[in-house]
């Protein structure tokens, strides 16, 4: 191989990168294809995982936002000793996670009883309930949530409404309070809710209903222990969907309510405060107590679906 | 028998109102948003004591707003693309071959970001785009954004692969054609309508996310929902109903594109 041989070898080599590719097998051709997404999700996911990790362990410092090279569990020490003292964390941490019960419960429910409506629906009114779940889903979440502090402020329509009509005597403030933030919240993840359960209903069988009815089953008991049970992975997934969002909640609390979440917390001690291990620290916390209330909902709902498994 | 059907009846009623309300209760701070941006004062009430496009006239001329808007389209655009690709590609390779070990490894993964709270992704992303200096470029938003586009792309063409003929892909080899050739011009002209509402919705997504852009950008990438978020914090004027109201429409239209790409009950099925 002298040098002169180098220069054509360009094109030949991507004739030959290009007959390697067509000569191999198709499982390393699909891995081939695979390959930049593999790569992404390393690069953009694992790997920034790995650094939060290993922020979370680094000591604090006071002129850096962290030392680097150090090892401390100093970070996750203060979090906890902060949670079980009963002082700031802990009522950051009870109110998320108050605030994400509170919000899958009532989205469940909801998105339930529309996702069946939508699938017992037909034509214009069908995509018109269809398209009412969808738009809000494509509009940011900033403009969902501040739509409703005109609607829902003491001198807002809502208000306005209750006072003409004299069900109420005097104007009630829904925000800033807890049920304006789960209004918001409800707001936001609602449409994934439905679309979740609907996409279930979709693939069932209504005849199975009707045989329930036949049978001398009323109308909420056929829902109750025909529907539901069906529906099941539609709604875990729904559960599990609002859970996650609510808990992790920004914008809804930020703008509807004067308590403080967890995401509004680790902001001001990431943006304001630059405590970056703590604020690693505590996102790693929340993310396990997350994943440990999801899998026991998991557990209860696909036992509740199992006892009444009729597929 | 006239009990049951006064029941029946009944029922009807009760669950028409249930759905009804529920029906007002999704568009109601919608039509809240686009009534309120032709507003003539600078408070937002609803409904508004006068109407006029005055808010319409100062977005035009406010340069904040439109860098904001140049900025989101730059990073919608550019999340579609690296979405599109990775989802596009990802979802052929998975089809190619069902049952490899990294393929069942690969769907989890890709999935997970979007069960993150965008909170702790916000956070972890930051500390990793100053560790390895992309803080403060479109990309780093690009590559968030991504985070949470791809893997609606890549569900959309997995269900769209799956309802391919494959046996057309195999004529096409048994007839000689590269593995490329065949890709353009036998599985490409099949999917072309799913990998394009793929796309569309990668660029709803970024269009509209709000939290990662929060912690990522910085004065000279800031997005639509960020300015729009900070600009509510401090009051609450009609400017951003304006804005809202253009952020609207551009969904609209998409919906409206998307379901002549397709129809609308496929495009909210693929959306769970």
């Amino acid at each position: 191989m002298s040098e002169t041989t180098s220069l054509p070898q360009i094109p030949t080599s991507l004739a030959s990168l290009r007959e390697s590719f067509a000569g191999q097998s198709s499982s390393t051709r699909a891995l081939l294809l695979m390959a930049p997404l593999i790569a992404f999700e390393l690069l953009v996911f694992v790997i920034p995982f790995l650094i939060l990790l290993r922020i979370s362990f680094a000591e604090p410092s006071s002129d850096l936002i962290y030392e680097p090279g150090s090892w401390s569990v100093e970070a996750y020490a203060a979090v906890v000793d902060n949670i079980l003292a009963f002082e700031l964390l802990w009522s950051v941490v009870s109110y998320s996670f108050l605030l994400g019960v509170a919000v899958t419960a009532v989205t469940v429910v909801l998105a339930l009883f529309y996702a069946y409506a939508i699938w017992r629906a037909t034509g214009l009114v069908k995509t018109l309930l269809l398209f009412s779940v969808v738009l809000p889903l494509l509009t940011t979440l900033v403009i969902r949530t501040y739509a409703f502090t005109p609607l829902l402020s003491p001198s807002g329509t809502v208000n306005d409404i209750l006072l003409s009509t004299g069900l109420l005597s005097e104007s009630v403030q829904f925000v800033p309070s807890m049920a304006g933030a789960v209004i918001g919240q409800v707001y936001i993840v609602l449409p994934y809710a439905v679309l979740a359960i609907y996409s279930v209903l979709a693939t069932m069988d209504w005849h199975v209903v009707e045989a329930a009815r036949d049978l001398g089953a009323s109308r909420p008991r056929s829902v109750a222990e025909v529907v539901v049970p069906q529906a099941m992975p539609g709604i875990i997934v729904a559960a599990v969907i609002s859970f996650a969002w609510s808990v992790g909640a920004y914008a809804a609390p930020g703008l509807l309510s004067e308590n403080i979440t967890f995401a509004l917390h680790v902001e001001e001690l990431l943006l304001g405060d630059l405590r970056y291990p703590t604020a690693a620290a505590l996102s790693v916390i929340m993310l396990l107590l997350m994943l440990v209330s999801v899998s026991i909902m998991f557990a209860v709902l696909n036992r509740f679906g199992g006892d009444f498994d009729l597929a | 028998m006239t009990s049951t059907l006064h029941r029946e009846q009944l029922e009807n009623a009760a669950f028409r109102a249930g759905y009804g309300a529920l029906l007002v209760f999704m568009l109601l701070p919608l039509l809240v948003v686009v009534v309120t941006s032709f507003s003539a004062s600078g408070r937002i009430a609803f409904p508004p004591d006068s109407y006029s496009l005055v808010w319409y006239a100062d977005f035009f001329e406010s340069t904040r707003w439109l860098d904001a808007f140049t900025n989101s389209l730059i990073i919608g655009v550019g999340t579609a693309l690296l979405a599109t690709l990775l989802g596009v590609l990802g979802a052929f390779g998975q089809e190619l071959e069902t049952d490899s070990v990294v393929g069942s490894v690969v769907a989890p993964v890709v999935l997970i970001p979007l069960l993150i709270p965008p909170v702790i992704l916000g956070i972890t992303l930051l500390m990793y785009f100053n560790e390895v200096g992309l803080r403060g470029s479109y990309a780093s938003i690009i590559l968030a954004h991504t985070l949470w586009a791809t893997p609606l792309v890549y569900f959309v063409m997995r269900s769209v692969f799956s309802r391919f003929d494959w046996q057309q892909l195999d004529a096409a080899h048994d007839l000689g054609a590269g593995p490329v050739r065949s890709f353009v011009h036998v599985v490409l002209p099949n999917v072309k309508h799913g990998i394009f509402v793929g796309g569309l919705l990668a660029f709803i997504i970024s269009l509209q996310e709000f939290v990662m852009a929060l912690f990522l950008s910085t004065p000279g990438t800031e997005t639509i929902p960020v300015l729009a978020w900070t600009e509510i914090r401090q009051a609450l004027d009609p400017m951003v109903s304006v804005v809202s109201t253009f952020l609207i429409l551009i969904s609209v239209g998409a919906i409206i594109v998307a379901a002549i790409a397709t129809n609308l009950e496929w495009v909210s099925k693929q959306l769970s």
